[in-house]
């Protein structure tokens, strides 16, 4: 069920909130020389993984506060909300149980509301 | 036929007499009956025709799987295909019969009935292809709408609903007897449960039925009223009546809909129906189950229904629609019919069952033996005959000898279904029961338990274990339910989906679904023309694709399919259910987000006036602004545009910019946020003072713009564009919390709180002096770009000296609330040097002439400030801001950047268009390569001539050469590549 523990707020409809992409991504440090590779990656790169993801949420219609969360990108299941500061858990403390979200067979479409 | 009224119900009030119409005629019901069973009370069972052939039909169940008795109820806005059987009848209300004409008894349209044997599967596809494709739109179709079809569109309406979440940790679907152990088993527990129940009565087959004779030692309908009593009682389940669930979403996300007038007329500005979205931890479905028929010669007839439906109408309606019904059944769930119409002082007047003897309960052998009913075993019906209803039916017996006896009615049942809807839209998987015959739900995907008949139990063997055993996960407490029945009956179903006709012709027909008129015939010639995957089959011959969606009937369909193709049902597969699980309106699905609530409308304090003044309004995001204004009601946008522009390089112009968002930043580290954020440096900026500034994206590309006030170091004011206003705001927060968490700084938008007028033209500084006397406006007290706050009688104003045209002007800063009287001040006092107010689209013509950007209209999110020309608002000197380092990107510094230039037509009499491209070539020979695109375009009453921007490639070199602009005819217009200036490029009005 799509309620998002806020840090802050505690359990909220999902609707309240607005995903903002991958979490701990480290902005570079302006102040220094930054190359090219290393600013491309930071501006445009981002994973994309199926399974555990860190991710940054923000909960735009209430405290308008951002967190970071452990979402299951296969089951949408936010696994757990945490502050900003707070240290980043660790992806073995979970696992991702489903392989296709919806139970469909790997390959080909095609009818799946049967159990072959 | 003739129908009996048993007195005895607990659910029909008989001294409560109700009266309505049907097809114009007047006829009694009671209060608890729905359209079916008061119809039936009133011997009336042909209530419709059929969508293709125009056949008779009538009432064939009692409840949400009907597919043939659907009603108009033109006492709701001419509502069409509500279902007879789940309506309930109020005083005055008007239901008409759908699809016939010129009346229900003689319609005219079953002469398609005559022609049906050309209008087999596929006959649309295979017949209206020619000659042209034009005869299908201006013929055919219409043709065929006419002839076939349901119900007609309702009248225009209003209809209200809203919505309520739930966040529960358990939801049980459906109210009989499982849902109502299962709910009591959670009573006073930790959870919240919600109990969601689609009739207006909890307890399901205990009302419906007399399967149950006692319940822990109580009769069933005591026992039903002490558990609702103690469900009620209890803190932690909440009961949802007439609420149907007809979505179960991914994530447990659920979706019920809730009829708010059952029994009464809908009143008109209530809301009607309210849509429950309710997440949960855990779904239970004990949503029961589904009678399926069987398919015979005129298995459509008025006077046959369904046994557990005719059980139902007798239990729950008191309604015998028959004295004697002949029974036909392939299995043991119709005995309790046999015993309720006993019980009830009736008798069958045949039990013909598709087993043979020794598959049959003892037990029914003795009622049926007890009570003289004809028995036939081992037997069939081969067909029903009759003409607008049932007359007599044609049995195969044992032996092969037929048969004929006269009967008014037919209770069919082949088999039962576990309603297995909700479950697969869960995505649950099903797996093909070869003893039952059926469906049944085998795993979930999602925390979904199924409990009862739902779950395939179509027993009460193991109740008790069954529920236990499944909720065990839960801190409940253990059930210990006594059941005793009256029909002790296991289900003992044997196979059969369909009896072939004695004589077969042309015009034989089976049906395997009665809504969209699909006969066993069509399926065959489906598959002969190699449609034989299920949902190929499903689409090519419209089987269960009707407003019911085959629920007494898919299942007899894969059943026939698989026999056909010698495959395993498991092999056919089923069609995949989609939500939802009953017809929904769209009113109850846009709740409160319709009309003036759908998008909500911005307006500026002072839009009254606006609108008392020839305004026309344009829409900007989700504010209305004053577009242009009239003066009066033959002038032309263009003509109004040009004369407000005129004005302004003229006179003096005003302009209500309330829309403009704008940001408070507060906070010790506020100068080093806001030189973070913007790319201009406000390090030495003075207090007083203001500021043209750009934010970037992190990719170097200009994301807004706006004028950052300077109060203090401490203290900034920014403002953005109209649309932009929560990004920049969200911009800010995001950056402000998750990369420079150490910064102290706080924002808030302030754009509701202030209203903005922003005066230019060269008469400006006369009109303030007169509205403002008490400031002093000179050049050398209130220079170019910076502000001041004052107060103005006792209002506290803030005025920026600014400005958008190009001209002299000043911006000014009134709360919200004292607004309307300033500008109305403004307006007075302006009058004799000639003030006008102007819209949006005459300032848009001015800033132009300027070459001031627009945010999205000149960009689009892949243009730089070098690209605008804009370098020198980047502060260089800064260590960081955002997107400063795309700036030196290899894209970024890439010499062929798409580049801001002004164009003019080289003949000046030429007209340019916004969107045109610009080429180097006069001539148009493909491929062309293109330049760029304009993307603002004026025409000027001051320069005399259209002019507008571009954004081409390598621009800024190409000033002061010629190319071509592309035409929609093909041609091109000459033009001159300029500095995107128009006027006054010195500046020398704007600081004058």
């Amino acid at each position: 069920m799509l309620i998002i523990n806020c840090p802050y707020c505690g359990p909220r409809d999902q609707s309240e909130f607005s995903n903002g992409g991958e979490a701990h991504v480290k902005r570079p440090d302006g102040s220094k020389e930054i190359g090219d590779r290393e600013w491309g990656e930071y501006v445009f790169i981002r994973a994309n993984p199926k399974g555990l993801f860190y991710e940054r949420w923000v909960h735009t219609h209430g405290c308008r506060k951002w967190f970071n969360c452990v979402r299951d990108t296969s089951t949408d299941k936010i696994l757990v909300t945490y502050k900003l500061d707070e240290k980043k858990p660790n992806l073995n403390n979970f696992k991702s149980v489903v392989k296709t979200p919806s139970g469909e067979p790997e390959v080909g479409s095609g009818n799946f509301t049967v159990e072959k | 036929m003739k129908s009996i009224n048993l007195k005895e119900n607990q659910f029909i009030q008989f001294h409560q007499k109700i009266s309505f119409k049907f097809d114009g005629v007047k006829y009694f019901g009671y209060k608890g009956d729905t359209i079916a069973s008061a119809l039936l009370r009133n011997n009336i069972n042909l209530v419709g025709r059929s969508f293709k052939y125009h056949r008779p039909r009538g009432i064939y169940t009692c409840g949400i799987e009907e597919p043939n008795a659907l009603v108009q109820i033109i006492s709701e806005y001419s509502e069409p295909n509500t279902r007879a059987t789940i309506k309930k009848i109020y005083e005055g209300m008007e239901i008409e019969s759908q699809n016939r004409w010129p009346s229900l008894e003689n319609d005219f349209g079953s002469i398609n009935n005559l022609f049906s044997p050309i209008f087999s599967a596929g006959f649309y596809y295979k017949t209206f292809m020619g000659p042209h494709k034009k005869f299908w739109k201006n013929l055919y179709e219409p043709l065929i709408r006419r002839a076939a079809g349901l119900g007609k569109p309702p009248k225009d309406f209003k209809g209200i609903s809203n919505h309520i979440h739930h966040n529960v940790d358990v939801t049980i679907i459906g109210g009989g007897l499982n849902g109502l152990l299962a709910a009591k088993s959670f009573i006073n527990s930790n959870y919240d449960v919600l109990l969601i129940e689609f009739e207006e009565q909890l307890g399901g087959i205990i009302n419906n039925s007399n399967k149950i004779s006692l319940i822990d030692n109580k009769e069933p309908k005591d026992w039903l009223k002490e558990t609702i009593q103690e469900i009620e009682e209890s803190k932690n389940v909440k009961i949802l009546k007439n609420t149907l669930v007809t979505t179960y979403n991914y994530i447990n996300h659920l979706i019920a809909i809730e009829d708010r007038f059952v029994g009464s007329k809908p009143i008109e500005g209530k809301v009607n129906s309210t849509l429950h979205k309710i997440r949960t931890d855990h779904t239970i479905l004990c949503n029961g189950h589904i009678e399926r028929f069987l398919s015979f010669q005129n298995n459509d007839l008025p006077g046959i229904m369904l046994s557990s439906s005719f059980e139902k109408y007798i239990c729950r309606y008191g309604i015998a629609p028959s004295k004697e019904p002949v029974i036909f059944s392939n299995n043991s769930n119709s005995n309790s019919l046999v015993y309720s119409l006993i019980k009830a002082g009736l008798k069958p007047k045949a039990y013909i069952d598709s087993r043979s003897g020794e598959k049959i309960e003892p037990n029914l052998f003795d009622l049926i033996r007890k009570n003289d009913v004809p028995l036939y075993t081992n037997s069939q019906i081969k067909g029903a005959f009759g003409s607008k209803k049932i007359e007599k039916i044609l049995i195969e017996d044992s032996s092969g000898a037929l048969n004929e006896i006269k009967c008014d009615q037919l209770c069919l049942s082949g088999g039962i279904n576990p309603d297995v809807h909700l479950f697969t839209q869960s995505k649950g998987l099903l797996d093909w029961d070869e003893k039952d015959l059926t469906y049944k739900p085998s795993k979930p995907f999602q925390p979904t338990i199924t409990l009862g008949s739902a779950s395939g139990q179509f027993n009460f063997d193991h109740l008790n274990s069954d529920i236990n055993d499944k909720l065990k996960n839960f801190k409940i407490k253990k059930l210990d339910v006594k059941l005793e029945l009256n029909t002790n009956a296991k289900y003992n179903i044997e196979k059969l989906w369909e009896v072939s006709p004695q004589k077969k012709s042309l015009w034989t027909k089976s049906f395997i679904d009665l809504q969209n008129d699909v006969t066993t015939k069509d399926i065959r010639q489906a598959i002969t023309e190699g449609f034989d995957r299920i949902e190929h089959l499903k689409r090519y011959t419209t089987n269960s694709m009707g407003t019911d969606q085959g629920k007494i009937s898919s299942i007899n369909a894969l059943g026939i399919v698989s026999d056909l193709l010698d495959k395993k049902v498991n092999e056919v597969g089923t069609t995949i259910y989609r939500p939802p699980y009953a017809p929904l309106s769209f009113s109850a699905i846009a709740g409160r987000n319709c009309y003036e609530f759908y998008d909500p409308e911005r307006k500026s304090p002072i839009h009254n006036w606006h609108l008392n003044n020839g305004a026309i309004f344009e829409d900007v995001g989700q504010w209305k602004r004053p577009w242009y204004f009239q003066i009066n009601k033959d002038e032309t946008m263009h003509e109004a545009v040009q004369r407000e522009s005129k004005n302004v390089r003229e006179n003096a112009g005003i302009l209500d910019g309330s829309t403009l968002g704008k940001i408070e930043i507060k906070g010790e580290d506020a100068l080093e946020f806001m030189n973070l954020i913007y790319t201009n440096s406000f390090t030495k900026m003075k207090q007083g003072s203001a500021r043209y500034a750009l934010m970037l994206g992190e990719d170097g590309m200009v994301k807004d713009d706006g004028i950052i006030c300077k109060i203090s170091d401490q203290h900034f004011i920014a403002t953005t564009t109209t649309g932009g206003a929560a990004t920049v705001l969200g911009c800010m927060e995001e950056y402000a919390q998750t990369e420079w968490p150490n910064l102290k700084v706080f924002m808030n938008s302030i754009t509701e709180q202030y209203a903005t007028f922003n005066i230019s033209g060269p008469k400006t500084r006369e009109i303030m002096k007169k509205a403002f006397p008490d400031i002093n406006f000179s050049n050398e007290e209130f220079p170019f770009m910076t502000f001041q706050f004052h107060e103005f009688n006792g209002v506290p104003i803030r005025i920026l000296r600014a400005s958008f045209t190009g001209e002299l002007g000043y911006e000014i800063y009134i709360p919200s609330n004292s607004a309307l009287k300033i500008w109305e001040g403004i307006q007075s006092f302006g009058k004799e040097f000639g003030l006008a107010p102007y819209g949006t689209e005459a300032m848009h013509l001015l800033r132009a002439e300027k070459g001031y950007i627009i945010v999205g209209q000149d960009t689009d999110g892949s243009i730089t400030p070098i690209d605008l020309g804009l370098s020198w608002m980047i502060g260089k000197s800064k260590k960081d801001f955002l997107g400063k380092r795309s700036l030196t990107r290899s894209d970024t510094v890439r010499e062929d950047r798409k580049q801001l230039v002004g164009i003019v037509p080289s003949n000046k009499e030429d007209k340019l268009e916004e969107g045109q491209h610009i080429i180097l070539e006069k001539e148009i020979k493909s491929p062309v390569p293109m330049l760029g695109h304009i993307t603002s375009c004026y025409h000027s009453s001051t320069l005399g001539h259209d002019f507008a921007l571009a954004v081409i490639k390598n621009g800024h070199s190409m000033i002061g050469t010629k190319a071509y602009a592309s035409t929609s005819s093909m041609s091109t217009t000459g033009v001159d590549i300029v500095k995107p200036v128009f006027y006054d490029e010195d500046n020398k009005r704007l600081v004058s």
